[in-house]
């Protein structure tokens, strides 16, 4: 990179940092900006306001993964936690902010933040996923954020329940859909971020318009000051920035709905595209663990080591997790930590003492009261969704060490 | 003779190497408008992954002013034959 390029660099970053999608001159400025910066270099890194260092997969708008050493808690720090943006992060005016909710309603209504806040506050855990998370590891590669393992959190949230929300709009509660719509908007020809959810998952009371996470204003990244809760659901559902709710009979029929966000309905041969009429909308997560402790490449003593974890199942609750220390040959129960709750994850640990000195893949599969199981090979599909795969570290086991 | 095709593979080198700065500009400046180069970059796909991507792209309002000269520089630059980079880490 020569001089110029650097120097149109460090202009593009500033401008980064104070990202204001809305304002088209500032986005004029940005892309002619763009055009002569290419990505960031490891003598320029970016930095990101409000988060340590993060696995970085699209600084524009911000793509941000959790690397696996920062899982060493039950609640995912807000500096910590993954970020996911398909659209511009929004700019928002907290005094003039309304929701409208309308659409099969008594009344239209605006609420004010201050009005939400008025509302009986639910709070509970809940575990944020991509629906996307784990990409990285398909075979054959497929194309979107190539996610590992980070694209995926666990906070506590609080704020309205989102049937309060439609009660004081008298909304009809046998309508099919809740259309849920947020301040961001699309750039160029992109779609807008629409999502619809069904109305027996819209007005159970853990579906909340969450206001706080982890005890703290919505950061604006996050979705500052209001985003969709969704517990068991993956992040798809999770809109951020929300500031329209539509009671309806139809599912909105934008892109974000279909094609995208659906998974195919019959496993098809990886590689090959499937139809859109084989796709079905995904509404849930499976079944899932992680190994925080060691971590892959580490080397351990032969006096042995606590290996850890943490698992979770959408809607269900996590009910075993068994470790193997043999490539899975054998597995052994590890202990679960915390209260069985749904949404939320799970700790695991137990204690390993090798017989040996060498090298050791050390593998962890979750069991949840749905009885589903971690497959071995997570099932393919073309946008590469709902990886969930037995997970897997290799350590090295020394005398010395 | 000998002397005609070293002529000859040097000029074909030659085109090769415009076409791939070409290929580089087209994307630095008409792939930038809506995301950031990473997302481009830390993708492994084959030719016809590729050509729906541009396709799909075209569609949400990018300008792509030669198809064939950005998908011919996508699918050498960022084909899936070649090994997937490690991301780089915010600061």
């Amino acid at each position: 990179m020569d001089g110029g390029d650097g120097y149109a660099l460090k202009f593009l970053m500033m401008k980064t940092q104070n990202y204001q999608p809305s304002r088209r001159a500032a986005l004029a400025s940005m892309f002619a900006m763009t055009a002569v910066a290419h990505s960031a270099t490891a003598e320029d890194p970016v930095a990101i306001a409000g988060k340590r260092p993060m696995i970085l997969h699209n600084d524009r708008p911000e793509d941000l993964e959790t690397p696996l050493a920062y899982f060493d808690q039950w609640i995912t720090p807000n500096d910590a936690f993954f970020v996911r943006q398909h659209l511009p992060r929004p700019v928002i005016e907290e005094a003039s902010y309304r929701v409208a909710i309308g659409g099969r309603t008594e009344r239209q209504m605006k609420l004010s933040l201050a009005e939400l806040r008025k509302l009986p506050q639910h709070k509970l855990p809940a575990v944020l996923e991509c629906t996307g998370n784990g990409r990285g590891f398909y075979q054959p590669r497929v194309p979107g954020v190539q996610w590992g393992r980070g694209a995926v959190g666990n906070a506590e949230w609080s704020g309205p329940r989102l049937v309060d929300v439609l009660k004081l709009a008298g909304a009809d509660l046998t309508a099919a859909y809740v259309t849920v719509n947020g301040a961001d908007v699309g750039v160029a020809k992109t779609p807008d971020f629409i999502r619809s959810m069904v109305m027996r998952k819209a007005v159970d009371p853990n579906t909340i318009l969450a206001m706080n996470m982890n005890g703290e204003r919505l950061p604006d990244l996050h979705g500052f000051p209001l985003r969709m809760v969704v517990p068991g659901w993956d992040g798809t559902s999770w809109v951020k920035w929300v500031n329209s709710l539509v009671v309806s009979n139809e599912q909105d029929k934008g892109f974000f709905m279909d094609p995208a966000y659906r998974f195919p309905k019959h496993p098809g041969l990886p590689g090959q595209p499937v139809d859109r009429a084989d796709l079905e909308l995904i509404e849930g997560m499976p079944v899932k663990s992680y190994i925080t402790a060691p971590a892959d490449g580490d080397k351990l003593p032969m006096a042995g080591a606590v290996l850890r974890g943490m698992a979770w199942a959408g809607e269900e609750h996590v009910t075993k997790v068994d470790v193997s220390t043999d490539g899975g040959s054998t597995w052994t129960a590890a202990q679960l930590s915390e209260k069985s709750l749904p949404y939320t994850w799970r700790l695991w640990k137990t204690e390993w003492r090798p017989v040996q000195t060498g090298f050791y893949t050390v593998m962890s599969r979750a069991t949840d009261s749905a009885g589903r199981v971690q497959p071995i090979v997570s099932r393919w599909n073309p946008s590469g969704y709902l990886f969930n795969a037995i997970d897997r570290v290799g350590v090295v086991v020394e005398a010395g060490a | 003779m000998k002397r005609v095709m070293i002529a000859g593979l040097l000029v074909a080198g030659g085109c090769l190497a415009a076409d791939d700065e070409a290929g580089k500009k087209a994307l630095r400046t008409q792939c930038v408008a809506c995301h950031s180069l990473r997302l481009v970059e830390s993708q492994r796909l084959s030719a016809a992954a590729w050509g729906k991507e541009i396709d799909k792209m075209v569609g949400w309002g990018a300008v792509v002013q030669d198809r064939s000269l950005l998908l011919d520089y996508l699918a050498s630059e960022y084909s899936n034959t070649k090994p997937v980079p490690k991301p780089d880490m915010s600061r």
